[in-house]
């Protein structure tokens, strides 16, 4: 029973690695003659990436993703913090409005919302623009959601006390519950990361101009960049996976805690 | 109570967000509504046609073709991919230093992001790639796996299934770990077997979880743009011609915004109904 499972479990594990393992042969090709990505012939991975960077838009988009979504992920940060602290912690007027209409957004799907946001983008003159690209997407009502229910935790007296001692509101929010909240934001810069790094569909329509794009527009157009050459494709692809899967490694933790939120707390 | 220097403070920590919620959020949602109702065109100005959108959907045969194929893509992507990660799921939560090892492997392809997965599996399902290698093993002939109007969209969604059950399975063993222990060793001094130990115990167990699995899991196939631009751009023949793909190639190539509007609402409140239709059916049981 137990060597049955431990069969079952490496077997489908091993299948769910196979592509990955593909991706890695494939991309250490000398050339695209064996696309079975089963044997490795020699790993000319540095090589691959050597041509990529020395010609061609790779690093261009490379250098895009990053602004993008460390971007996007502080000030998602920033924002959904002050504000998600306050929905938990403090009254004012207006809050319960407020929560509606972050919670309202949670049940929107972006394929409604996109033709109306490329109006308005287009109004402001931010089409082909970096704002135009990460403005519409900086601030997400997950975000918002998690910190507030991370925040629901902060004891009151806690904040009672900090209050009598005569400390002002805005230094509460900055000296005491930014640090308790700091497990919340980490994961919350990790999944706004890991999201907007996928992300193809806004570059996709905002940004037409070569020197915008992000890792996944760059991807999509690549076949025409280089020509059909599938390993140095797929060495692009590679490059492309590599920093989500460092940030995991790293945060492996928060990964897990941004996945599990919806399902497990309330 | 409220007191004047938290009113203040919660205004000002909440102002930006509020005002980006209705900029790019409230407003657009109003904004496509009344587009739904226009023939705006991108150039030119938008005129009321009133409910002439939604009468030209239902006569046009790419959105039914398409609605079709949104159908078909979310059920045969969501069902074999939860049982799957279930599957995996339930053995890989159980304690042990493999189990760890493989815990953590799941995660590779889960973190993988889909714009460089959707260029391996081009790879994989290319003339003289994996999968025919994979079939020509069993003695099948080759296929043209992403230029066949038959096999494309089951391309896609055996990539899909591949791509989400990574994710599923570490949900799902998260959710079973928090599992009380005491409910098993119970069952196992009761005689219960493995069988009957998931039915009656796990699976209401994890009630919650399932829940989240599935919501999440319809709702990002029925707005699955990424996999059909990529890996087929929607063809052969319109065959993997999903909805989100269909509004939007109506949007901005041809830029017929007002009938793209009236299609997202269509595909808006569809997702609604479904969510709440799925709330209901595994909320039924909570007492």
């Amino acid at each position: 029973m137990r060597i049955l499972r431990a069969a079952w479990l490496i077997a489908a594990v091993g299948t769910m690695l196979l592509p990955v393992y593909v991706m890695l042969v494939v991309a250490s090709a000398p050339d695209d003659t064996d696309l079975r990505g089963l044997v490795f012939n020699g790993f000319h991975l540095p090589d691959n990436i050597g041509v990529l960077f020395g010609e061609g838009n790779l690093p261009i988009y490379l250098r895009n993703s990053l602004i993008l979504c460390v971007g996007t992920g502080l000030l998602d940060v920033i924002f959904s913090a002050a504000a998600g602290y306050a929905m938990a912690q403090l009254s004012f007027p207006g809050r319960r409005v407020l929560f509606a209409l972050v919670v309202g957004t949670l049940a929107l799907t972006p394929m409604v919302l996109v033709i109306p946001v490329f109006l308005i983008v287009k109004e402001f003159g931010w089409v082909n623009t970096f704002q135009g690209m990460m403005v519409p997407g900086m601030i997400s009502a997950f975000g918002v959601f998690l910190v507030r229910q991370f925040a629901l935790g902060i004891p009151k007296e806690l904040l009672l006390a900090a209050r009598v001692d005569g400390a002002g509101e805005f230094r509460i929010f900055a000296r005491i519950a930014v640090p308790l909240l700091k497990p919340a934001l980490i994961t919350l810069f990790l999944v706004h990361f890991l999201a907007q790094w996928d992300n193809l569909l806004w570059p996709l329509i905002v940004a037409n101009e070569q020197e915008l794009w992000p890792l996944p527009v760059g991807l999509a157009n690549f076949q025409s960049e280089v020509g059909v050459t599938y390993h140095l494709t797929t060495t692009a692809a590679l490059v492309t996976a590599v920093p989500p899967f460092i940030l995991m490694v790293a945060l492996q933790r928060y990964y897990v805690a941004g996945l599990t939120f919806g399902g497990l707390k309330r | 109570m409220r007191t004047r220097p938290q009113a203040t403070a919660g205004v000002a920590l909440t102002l930006p967000v509020a005002v980006f919620f209705v900029v790019f959020w409230l407003v657009p949602f109003l904004a496509a509504i009344y587009l739904s109702f226009t023939d705006y065109e991108m150039a030119g100005t938008p005129n009321w046609i009133g409910l002439a959108n939604y009468e030209r959907m239902f006569a046009d045969p790419g959105f039914l073709n398409s609605a079709w194929i949104t159908v078909v893509y979310t059920v045969c992507t969501v069902v074999p991919t939860i049982v799957l990660a279930l599957l995996v799921a339930v053995p890989l939560s159980k304690p042990g230093r493999l189990n760890r090892w493989l815990r953590a492997l799941v995660m590779i392809p889960a973190v993988m992001p889909l714009a460089a997965t959707s260029m391996v599996w081009v790879i994989i399902y290319s003339d003289r790639g994996l999968a025919n290698t994979l079939l020509g093993l069993v003695g099948v002939e080759p296929q043209s796996w992403l230029t066949s109007s038959d096999l494309a969209i089951w391309a896609l969604v055996v990539m899909v299934v591949w791509k989400s059950m990574g994710l599923f399975v570490i949900i799902l063993t998260a959710g079973l770990q928090a599992l009380p222990g005491e409910v098993y060793e119970a069952a196992a001094i009761d005689g219960s077997g493995a069988v009957t130990t998931f039915t009656r115990i796990t699976i209401p167990l994890l009630r919650r979880t399932l829940l989240f699995v599935l919501v999440i899991s319809v709702a990002g196939s029925m707005q699955a743009f990424v996999p059909a631009f990529l890996l087929t751009g929607g063809g052969p023949a319109d065959a993997t011609q999903v909805l989100p793909y269909y509004i939007w190639a109506n949007a901005f190539p041809y830029e017929h915004m007002g009938y793209a509007a009236a299609m997202g609402m269509v595909l808006l409140v569809a997702m609604v109904i479904v969510s709440a239709l799925q709330f209901g059916f595994l909320k039924g049981g909570d007492e």
